[in-house]
């Protein structure tokens, strides 16, 4: 029950001819992303994304800890991924999968070791006490491109969340709560996504944002993490088929233009929602009544 | 026929809106189960039957057939029940039999070697694991972890009626909800203006309309949320208009567009993919 029901003979042969004739199922150019839905919870951190049929949930979330001996100066970032049997009848819960441990690498490497956010602001008495930031992703439909969703929602989660702020006073830390201090963002350093791209009919066919049945039809996958400046973070060639080098090379610039675009998205759903949490704070606050 | 009757799980279908055809006995479809009650009375010993809804849904019934059945709400989980029609991938075959995949991580249904048309030892078809057959079933079991079995053959007469069951070949399998699928099979099935007042799908014969100059298209619903297409009759423009039936279904199911709206997105989805001028 661990693995996704595998395609019938009919429907792979005909994703590949319809490919063939650059078709896809769904009525997308192979270079076309599903329709991107951002939405914002009560709290800051909170993500519903989705992406097609892929919907996922993501929340970050911010305590104060302990650094690491070994790096006295930095606060903890991770990424947290479980797939439960909400995604998909094929996960089952508290068993780690192949799809999971992937798509955490990818994450890990795209957005946490290439230091999207920084870690040494989360430091606030050296040595002593620091801010551990988790993103927790949760998969709550599951129709291929885990991993740019999952990217996209952990990049979007980070920019709107907002920790409490923490002074240190003769000594002592001090954190105020949200109602004392307006709360700070995260440094963010770049916005790094990943873009999959996945082959077909002997690499001759290569499309981004493949669905489930898509992606269980092709022949092998290529990622890469790039941010908005073209700076290359991250690529890997997992397994499946070879692709060309040159084709490599016109992929990162399509994977560019793509991570602009996926950006330029989130940043309007940002700002709208920042504009939106404004607006509603005002009206909190010249409300004549207090709630007792 | 008036407002549609609206039954919730446990409710009875009061006997005026049973079919009067005292002729056939009264066919039962999906969702609905037949309950011996016994009498309040102590004096009258023989036990009354009621009809009760499994499910929600709206009653509907056909005089000519003798039919009653519950038109659901389009979820997604298929439940077998005997004689639905329903597409099939084999897994894999033992000696007796094939072992089919009726829905995603469910046991797998059983589908005997010879249980199609004209099969024999020698002439029966080599299915190989991921074609897909268009079966019946045929029983369903009792209890819990019961197997479910399929046929591609009427076994009173030896061919595989309904018409057209047995192995797909080629084609496309598109996935749509359940309830989609069973409006799509009784649009094919009932007359148009009684299922045009209930179910108001009109999506099937607009495209054949349209695509009739193409050489129209073959198409098979499973009552499972499967729907075969073969436009292999089009030639070159076979790819474009398999995917053109495949997102207008999807879409009619999902939006659940009215009868105009899917005219309208028909005829928008053909121009989008060249297919008509």
């Amino acid at each position: 029950m661990s693995k996704e029901a595998p395609l019938s003979i009919a429907e792979r042969e005909f994703i590949l001819e319809a490919l063939r004739q650059d078709s896809r199922l769904d009525g997308r150019t192979p270079d076309q992303f599903r329709p991107l839905k951002i939405s914002f919870g009560d709290e800051y951190g909170h993500v519903n994304l989705e992406l097609g049929n892929t919907s996922i949930i993501v929340r970050i979330s911010a305590e104060v800890t302990k650094p690491r001996d070994e790096r006295p100066f930095d606060g903890l970032f991770n990424i947290n991924l479980e797939l439960s049997a909400m995604g998909s009848p094929a996960w089952e819960n508290g068993r780690p999968n192949d799809v999971e441990s992937y798509v955490t690498h990818v994450l890990d490497s795209v957005i946490r070791h290439s230091n999207a956010l920084d870690t040494e602001s989360l430091c606030i008495l050296k040595g002593v006490s620091c801010w551990s930031i988790r993103a927790d992703v949760h998969v709550v439909a599951y129709d291929g491109n885990l991993t740019d969703a999952a990217c996209i929602a952990v990049m979007t989660g980070l920019q709107h969340f907002r920790r409490p702020d923490a002074v240190v006073r003769d000594g002592q830390v001090v954190v105020y709560g949200v109602e004392e201090r307006v709360p700070v963002a995260l440094n963010i350093t770049h916005k790094p996504l990943s873009v999959t791209f996945f082959a077909f009919n002997e690499s001759k066919n290569i499309i981004v944002d493949a669905t489930l049945k898509e992606e269980q039809a092709s022949e092998g996958e290529l990622v890469i993490g790039i941010n908005n400046g073209g700076e290359m973070c991250f690529m890997n060639k997992f397994s499946g088929a070879t692709i060309n080098a040159r084709e490599i090379v016109t992929r990162t610039s399509v994977a560019l233009e793509k991570v602009k675009d996926l950006n330029a998205q989130i940043d309007r759903a940002m700002q709208a929602d920042l504009a939106l949490r404004a607006k509603r704070g005002m009206a909190e606050e010249s409300r004549a009544e207090n709630d007792r | 026929m008036a407002s549609p009757l609206v039954l919730l799980p446990g409710d009875e279908v009061p006997s005026r809106h049973l079919p009067s055809n005292k002729s056939n006995p009264l066919k039962l479809g999906p969702g609905l189960r037949l309950l011996s009650q016994p009498s309040s009375t102590s004096q009258n010993a023989q036990s009354q039957h009621v009809l009760t809804a499994t499910q929600a849904g709206i009653v509907t019934t056909d005089a000519k057939r003798n039919t009653v059945s519950l038109l659901s709400f389009p979820n997604r989980r298929y439940i077998p029940t005997v004689n639905d029609l329903i597409i099939a991938q084999i897994h894999h075959s033992s000696v007796d039999y094939f072992h089919c995949m009726v829905t995603p991580h469910t046991a797998h249904a059983l589908l005997g070697q010879l249980s199609f048309e004209g099969a024999s030892k020698k002439t029966r078809p080599m299915l190989r694991q991921g074609d897909l057959v268009y079966a019946r079933v045929l029983s369903i079991g009792l209890g819990a972890g019961a197997e479910v079995e399929l046929t591609c053959v009427n076994p009173a007469t030896g061919k595989s009626e309904p018409g057209g069951l047995g192995p797909l070949n080629g084609g496309m399998v598109f996935d749509v909800s359940t309830g989609m699928a069973a409006r799509l099979l009784r649009a094919s099935s009932s007359s148009s203006e009684q299922n045009e007042s209930i179910d108001g799908l009109v999506v099937l014969s607009e495209l054949g309309k349209k695509l009739e100059s193409l050489g129209g298209f073959e198409i098979a619903v499973g009552r499972n949320g499967k729907v075969w297409i073969d436009c292999s009759n089009a030639g070159e423009s076979a790819v474009k208009a398999t995917i053109a039936i495949g997102r207008c279904l999807q879409t009619v199911d999902e939006k659940g567009l009215g009868p105009a709206d899917q005219k309208k997105f028909v005829t928008r989805i053909l121009r989008e993919m060249k297919l008509v001028s």
